[in-house]
């Protein structure tokens, strides 16, 4: 597709004079387009800005005016478990050893066990916590104490038994990567509140993700649209800072040199995609500082970091949280942390009170920084994986494992904070073993419409038109849960 | 009213989430409604029913409401339930689609509020008119055959005009009525880099360019052009763009996202397009090249293109499921390629738009489901003949092992062959013979096993985690005390077997799980095992454990045969029949592939070493009757087994590792006609839901597949390619003028069906489709075609009255100016500073990129950069890993390969400036360049300037732009002169620079000059094609 096009596809041509196109096109366009802009969509947002308040990545009122404004996703990639963190069944230890019935299995795939598996019973004491008395693993100490703030939702269900598909599934709505992801659409419905950095951050802090960038794809959306990686090592985002021996001024003078000959070529030539890439330029410019700044925890507190468990210098679950936070401040809009490592095929005790000991106090300290801080209401935080674990153990003599959990796509547990979503409610109920919900299934697709919805969006309407059809997160289907919503 | 009508409908085309809204440009390019014989059906009326009204009252009858639908005029007009035909022609005050349009009523209007997709006042006006004159339908253009009409007579004709292109967009053009001319030729600088970008893509040398420019034939262009035609490198160019629509990438996608070979499917790609193969057998031998007869190997290589779909190896995955997928995509792929239709939409219903079934669907699919997913080996010669060599080598050695018996010489000779008189001894005492057993009957749960005429047994088909096999043999040897499993190679096996794993596991392995065999039907007990060879701790034993979880495997024993016995508890006797049966059972699939059993009557210690069937044949033998040939055979055996040669013999294994293994590739191979798979129509497309079988054939609205077309893969892709497809010449022709114009003439190239967009110039695409197809097919011919026309040849600035009149250049005033795709914009970069590779074809390389790319893919992703002219590889040879992808190319919106891509994205972020700016591989390019220019210039800056500008740019700098570099430069040197290190740091780099020059030059002016090139190749101009 021309450039050209994408430009003034969003302009009315009756105001495309021959004015504009020089006084503001041709000249100091670009210092314009810098207010209030990322990511640099600008063939679409920044030149046409201008003259139509319609850009892509400009900040846009969603149209049902919804509470959230920005989100943090804690996605804990490879799947927790339900049965042993949040979703206390008495009854898996009073059966311990013993097979389901078939009748409750029915035609289930596993991806290890046999589905004559027996009963595996809790690997850890609940205890009550909160005004709410919900009742919480113990090995979530932290999480105890935000649990009158968040909304525990026990019966999600997804249709994806494997990681990659079931993570792409809840990021895109879709189980096969080529569809856009939460945050593309969140970012494309909302446009971007800062033009220092980007949109739509990524960050990782587990091992390796299993569903890869697909994760954080913006699919047929535009390329504008997909998450930034933020990284551990290195440039936090890629090429961010300057190369070795090249010194601030000489970055200037380049940039300015850069400018200068743009600047030349833009008036003989006249495309307009000139000045959109002088205003990238500018941009950049601008992230090569801002990036640092983000990055530089020296200015929190002693409390902060350690509330959040937080080494400044030091990558970490809790580290990415407490960027999380400074990067809503900063007018981020969608930001990912994965943490991925929850997929404890044996020795799930073991596997667990390691990734609680990581991520804990990290997301329980967010919940709290944010609402101290007064960004609660507007800030969404969701935290969970892809799908749950079975009431049966895994354990393969071969393969070396015992007392673990196979995938378990019928029901697991989710929680969400802020945002428009309830405080110090549970919602939605699994029957004895925690194999199936038995009360308010909240579907995947029913939790994307919902997160659309807190933030002003009817998910059957935020939608993109592509080879022939109106795409959109939740495809065909998708409800509210109304419930959970203050 | 007629211009709000155009508005208010493309404004209800949500692209980019934005209201589209450019009428002039709409009305330019649609022309202005007739006012006699009211609204054009096609043009006017058809995507306001499309938009509007087909969802509920089209082509899907499981999602049609009232029984009612429009999209077909006998059902329009016919009485429905009510008694009130929808539509009365001519008659619109009788229409009760009219009288529903206009209601008000939220109960009785239409669209129904719920919908979403309110009609504009325009809308109803043109429907009402169109019924007013009779509500004809029009067949749906692209459906349509395209036929040529002369080029149209334009009156400034001649002195624009170089070919029918031009008249065609000339006479649209002067018909729009907007004060647009035609743009002057470009300059002949712009001319040469934009035909060298678009053909080869790469950028023409300075010199190069002077030539052209200062060339006075008439046809200096035109040599041009055929020069760039017969370039390697146009091979190159064009392969790229097809390998997006083919999703190449060289991993397997999804969690683990291995690595796979098949470069060779790359290479074939360019190298048909350099020879300029017809698009029509391009086609056939990528989709069926397989089922050609005498196939070629290049054939079979040619069908890669439907094995680039991803293969799932995340453990515990169901094969089929990830199988099924695969298919979906070939199926969507395959319309979008060769249809322009987006056919992928009816996998869960019928079509909602067009008229594509539900069942045509499967259908379609039922032709690309018929074939096994086969690697193969490719003989490149020279690593045959190599292998041959070491393998005449390691046979020579192995007859000169006796020799080597401690302490050598004669004497161990003579040791040796005490020792081995001595073994041959003890072992024909013990000697077992065995019987091959005929099998009756051999099946499994899935597998397709087929018995040979040597009695062993080869599995194809599909497999699942859990498969069972069973051999029912009716014909016993009247004693039996051991049944003897012999696992043999066979090439049509992953890694040539004997198993047949092929995901997640190692390839060409197997797991026995279970071995279980009854006697006339009573259960037979086995009180050991052994083996010839086992990965896994308790060997064959584990086969007969009564435990499923554990399994008799032969990892790193592929590609050879091994054997197992399986000892009886007591002899058979008299037994009329056996059955014999073997699970295979593990997270992944893991049957078996070829295999052969035997019984023996002798006596079988749990202890015996299991050797080769061959070796007990002749030992069971008496010793006098065996011929000089066995006894070779027993010594080498011997030789092969005894301890005192363990020295020797690693050696020969080592010699054997430096034999090098041939590439392989993935291709199709269709299945044989006694195991053809079954397709069904799967409801809501779902992989569990498959319900009522279907038979191949095409998509019903084009008819059936002609007779003389077999009804099979090979079948289906002559009829893709046959003149009787409506769709195929304008598809591609339309992706040819995408690739040159930035856009096709059909802007939605992936979809010509009724939501697609109507053709700017519907006569010239017809006209070039049909041309297309009249010149063999040829899309060289194609593309010279383009680039010799005037059209092309325009220059591409923007003047204010094109931007007015026609924002979109729909009309074609102006060439456009796009930004370098991902690859270009390193390639052009890479060959200015004379560092590209010009290699051809090849396994795929790692281009320098940071190290923290890698971070966050699931179990990690080495990136080992390549060294020496591979670091600078053009772009289509960068290892392209689907979860993670070359991240300059992604930021550039470069494919991921995980889905065909039509059309890229071309977007402008600050991104792409820091990666421009900052990342290393574009320093150590901007230093390459400054090197080789420096070292090869007279010292004077704005000669240096002048030189690196027009590497960059090709064209002349301006002055003030030579002035603009020269004091630039001026300024970083000056700083450097003050901070050597900062300079000595951007020249010495961590990289290799080729420039043998760079170690010669001053670091201080090197390190200025780089800033200098740096800042050239972030130039607009410098990574677009004006």
């Amino acid at each position: 597709m021309n450039c050209q096009d994408l430009l003034y596809r969003n302009c009315d041509p009756r105001q495309v004079t021959r004015r504009w196109f020089f006084e503001q096109c041709g000249v100091g366009l670009g210092r314009i387009a810098l207010a209030g802009l990322f990511t640099g969509a600008l063939s679409r947002s920044g030149s046409a800005a201008v003259i139509n308040a319609s850009g892509s990545l400009i900040p846009k009122k969603s149209p049902y005016g919804g509470r959230a404004k920005a989100v943090i996703h804690l996605f804990m990639a490879g799947a927790p478990s339900h049965l042993d963190l949040f979703d206390h069944k008495p009854k898996l230890a009073e059966f311990e050893g013993q097979p389901i019935p078939p009748s409750i299995i029915g035609g289930q795939r596993y991806a290890f066990i046999r589905s004559d598996a027996a009963v595996l019973g809790p690997r850890f004491r609940f205890v009550k916590r909160g005004d709410s008395g919900t009742e919480i693993a113990e090995i979530l100490p932290h999480f105890g104490k935000i649990v009158d703030d968040v909304c525990l939702i026990r019966s999600m269900h997804t249709d994806q038994f494997n990681h990659a598909p079931a993570q792409i599934f809840l990021n895109t709505g879709a189980a096969q990567p080529g569809r856009p992801s939460l945050g593309s659409w969140v970012v494309y419905g909302l446009g971007a509140q800062t033009s220092d950095l980007p949109a739509f951050v990524v960050m990782s802090t587990g091992s390796g993700i299993s569903g890869g960038a697909a994760n954080w794809s913006s699919g047929m959306l535009p390329t504008v649209y997909t998450g930034v990686r933020f990284r551990n090592q290195g440039d936090p985002i890629l090429d961010v800072s300057r190369p070795d021996g090249v010194s601030r001024q000489s970055q200037r003078e380049t940039l300015d040199l850069v400018e200068t000959l743009d600047r030349r070529r833009l008036n003989i030539v006249g495309d307009p995609e000139i000045a959109t890439r002088i205003a990238s330029y500018e941009m950049a410019d601008r992230l090569e500082a801002s990036a640092p700044e983000l990055m530089n925890l020296r200015s929190e507190s002693r409390s902060t970091l350690e509330m959040y468990g937080a080494d400044p210098d030091k990558p970490s679950f809790a580290r990415a949280c407490l960027l999380a936070r400074r990067m809503v401040e900063r007018g981020v809009r969608f930001i990912n942390i994965y943490h991925e490592g929850w997929d404890a095929h044996s020795d799930l005790n073991g596997n667990h009170r390691q990734n609680c000991a990581a991520t804990d106090q990290g997301s329980a300290a967010l919940v709290r920084d944010l609402k101290q801080r007064g960004l609660l209401d507007e800030t969404l935080v969701i935290w969970g994986g892809e799908f749950g674990r079975t009431p049966m153990v895994e354990s393969h003599p071969v393969l070396g494992r015992s007392l673990g959990r196979d995938h378990h796509p019928q029901a697991f547990t989710m929680w969400m904070a802020g945002g428009g979503v309830k405080p110090g409610i549970t919602f939605g109920k699994t029957d004895d073993l925690g194999f199936h919900v038995v009360e308010n299934g909240v579907h995947v697709h029913d939790l994307q419409a919902t997160i659309l919805h807190v933030l002003g969006f009817d998910h059957e309407r935020l939608t993109f038109r592509h080879a022939g059809r109106d795409f959109r997160l939740t495809d065909v289907s998708g409800k509210v849960v109304r419930p959970i919503l203050t | 009213m007629e211009v709000d009508a155009f508005r208010d409908r493309f404004q209800g085309c949500r692209l980019i989430g934005l209201r589209l809204g450019t009428v002039v440009a709409i009305l330019a390019s649609a022309g202005a409604i007739s006012a006699a014989g009211g609204p054009n059906f096609s043009r006017d009326v058809r995507p306001i029913l499309s938009q509007h009204c087909f969802k509920c009252h089209g082509p899907d009858d499981a999602a049609r409401e009232a029984k009612l639908r429009l999209d077909v005029r006998e059902s329009a007009i016919a009485r429905t339930d009510s008694g009130k035909p929808p539509i009365v022609p001519g008659k619109p005050d009788s229409s009760e689609l009219i009288r529903r349009i206009f209601s008000h009523d939220a109960d009785e209007m239409m669209p129904p509020p719920a919908a979403n997709k309110p009609l504009s006042d325009s809308e109803r006006r043109i429907l009402r008119d169109w019924v007013s004159a009779g509500a004809e339908y029009k067949s749906h253009w692209a459906f349509v055959p395209p036929q040529q009409v002369p080029p149209p007579k334009v009156s400034s004709g001649s002195a624009f005009s170089r070919n029918p292109i031009d008249d065609f967009v000339q006479a649209q053009l002067e018909s729009s009525g907007l004060d647009l001319k035609p743009s002057p030729p470009a300059d002949r600088y712009t001319l040469a880099r934009r035909v060298c970008l678009d053909l080869v893509g790469l950028p023409p040398t300075p010199d190069e360019a002077d030539a052209f420019v200062n060339d006075p034939a008439p046809d200096a262009y035109e040599r041009l052009v055929d020069r760039l035609l017969a370039s390697p490198h146009y091979g190159e160019r064009w392969a790229r763009r097809w390998l997006d629509l083919a999703r190449y990438a060289d991993t397997n996608g999804y969690e683990k996202d291995r690595t796979r070979s098949i470069w060779p499917y790359r290479d074939w790609v360019i190298a048909a397009i350099n020879a300029d193969m017809p698009f029509d057998q391009f086609t056939i031998k990528q989709l069926a090249g397989d089922m050609l007869p005498n196939a070629s190997l290049e054939d079979r290589i040619a069908t890669g293109f439907h094995r680039n779909t991803m293969l799932n190896e995340e453990g515990g995955i169901d094969p089929l499921e990830y199988r099924y997928y695969a298919t979906i995509d070939r199926v969507g792929t395959t319309g979008t390629v060769w249809l322009g239709l987006t056919v992928r939409c009816a996998q869960c219903h019928t079509h909602k738009f067009d008229p594509i079934p539900h069942r045509d669907y499967y259908r379609m699919m039922a032709f690309l489901n018929n074939a096994d997913e086969k690697q193969i080996d490719i003989p490149v010669p020279a690593l045959v003949s190599r292998r041959q060599q070491i393998e005449r080598q390691i046979a020579a050695a192995e007859i000169e092992l006796p020799n080597r018996f401690s302490p050598g010489g004669r004497e161990g000779r003579a040791k040796f062959d005490a020792e081995f008189d001595h073994w041959e001894q003890s072992e024909s005492s013990r000697a077992l013979r065995w019987t091959v057993l005929h099998p009756t009957r051999a099946k499994a749960t899935l597998p397709h096993l087929a018995v040979l005429p040597d009695d062993s047994i080869l599995a194809s088909g599909d497999m699942s985690k859990s498969d069972r096999y069973e051999v029912q043999v009716d014909k016993l040897p009247t004693k039996i005390t051991a049944l003897r499993l012999d696992v043999l190679p066979d090439e049509s096996l992953p890694e040539h077997g004997p198993g047949r794993v092929f995901y997640e596991g190692p390839f060409g392995d197997f797991e026995l799980s279970e071995w279980t065999a009854e006697c006339d039907g009573a259960p037979i007990h086995f009180k050991g095992a052994t083996q010839s060879y086992a990965a896994n701790a308790g060997g064959a034993s584990a086969a007969i454990d009564g435990n499923p979880l554990t399994s008799w495997s032969i990892n790193k024993g592929q590609g050879k045969s091994h054997s197992a016995t399986f000892i009886l508890d007591r002899p058979l006797h008299n037994a009329k029949s056996l059955s014999v049966q073997m699970l295979f059972e593990y997270y992944y699939a893991c049957g078996l592939g070829k295999f052969r059993i035997s019984a023996t009557d002798g006596v079988v210690p749990t202890d015996r070493r299991v050797m080769p069937a061959e070796v007990d044949q002749i030992l069971a033998q008496p010793r006098e009757q065996r011929t000089p040939e066995q006894r070779a055979t027993l010594m080498r055996y011997f030789a092969s087994i005894t301890p005192a040669l363990d020295e020797p013999r690693k050696e020969l294994s080592a010699e054997r590792a430096q034999e090098p293994t041939l590439p392989t590739t993935l291709v199709f191979a269709e299945r044989p006609a006694d195991n053809s798979r079954q397709t069904f129509v799967h409801k809501r497309g779902e992989f569990l839901q498959p319900k009522e079988t279907v038979q191949a054939g095409i998509p019903s609205l084009f008819g059936s597949l002609p007779a003389e077309f077999p009804c099979n893969r090979l079948g289906f892709a002559r009829w893709l390619v046959d003149a009787r497809n409506p769709l195929v010449g304008r598809v591609t022709v339309n992706r040819q003028w995408q690739a040159f114009f930035g856009r096709g003439l059909v802007r939605t190239g992936e979809d010509f069906g009724y939501q697609g967009s109507l053709p700017t110039h519907p006569q010239l695409l017809d006209w070039l489709a049909v041309e297309f197809v009249r010149r063999g097919w040829s899309l060289m011919a194609a593309h010279r075609l383009i680039v010799t026309s005037a059209t092309y040849r325009q220059a591409s600035r923007v003047t204010p009255d094109s931007v007015a009149n026609d924002p979109e250049n729909k009309l074609l005033s102006r060439a456009p100016r796009v930004r370098l795709e991902a690859e270009l914009v390193r390639d052009s970069a890479l060959a200015a500073a004379g560092l590209l590779s010009e290699r051809i074809g090849g396994p795929s390389v790692f281009p320098p990129q940071p190290a923290s790319v890698s971070e966050g893919s699931y179990g990690g992703m080495t990136w080992n950069v390549s060294q020496g002219p591979d670091r600078f590889r053009r772009g289509l040879y960068t290892f392209s890993k689907r979860t993670s992808p070359f991240a300059m190319f992604a930021t550039f919106d470069g494919p991921s390969g995980e889905e065909c891509i039509a059309r890229r994205e071309v977007s402008n972020t600050p991104l792409q400036a820091l990666t421009l700016l900052n990342d290393a591989q574009f320093v150590e390019i901007a230093r390459g360049l400054a090197a080789d220019v420096l070292t090869k210039s007279d010292g004077r800056s704005e000669q240096i300037a002048r030189t690196l500008f027009r590497r960059c740019l090709v064209r002349p700098p301006d002055p003030s732009e030579v002035a603009a570099l020269v004091t630039f430069y001026a300024q970083a040197r000056a700083r450097f002169e003050t901070d050597p290190t900062g300079a000595q740091k951007i020249v010495s780099g961590a990289e290799r620079v080729k420039s043998a020059g760079a170690g010669k030059v001053d670091p201080v002016p090197l390190a200025a000059w780089t800033l200098v090139a740096r800042g050239l190749l972030n130039l607009d101009e410098a990574i677009t094609r004006e």
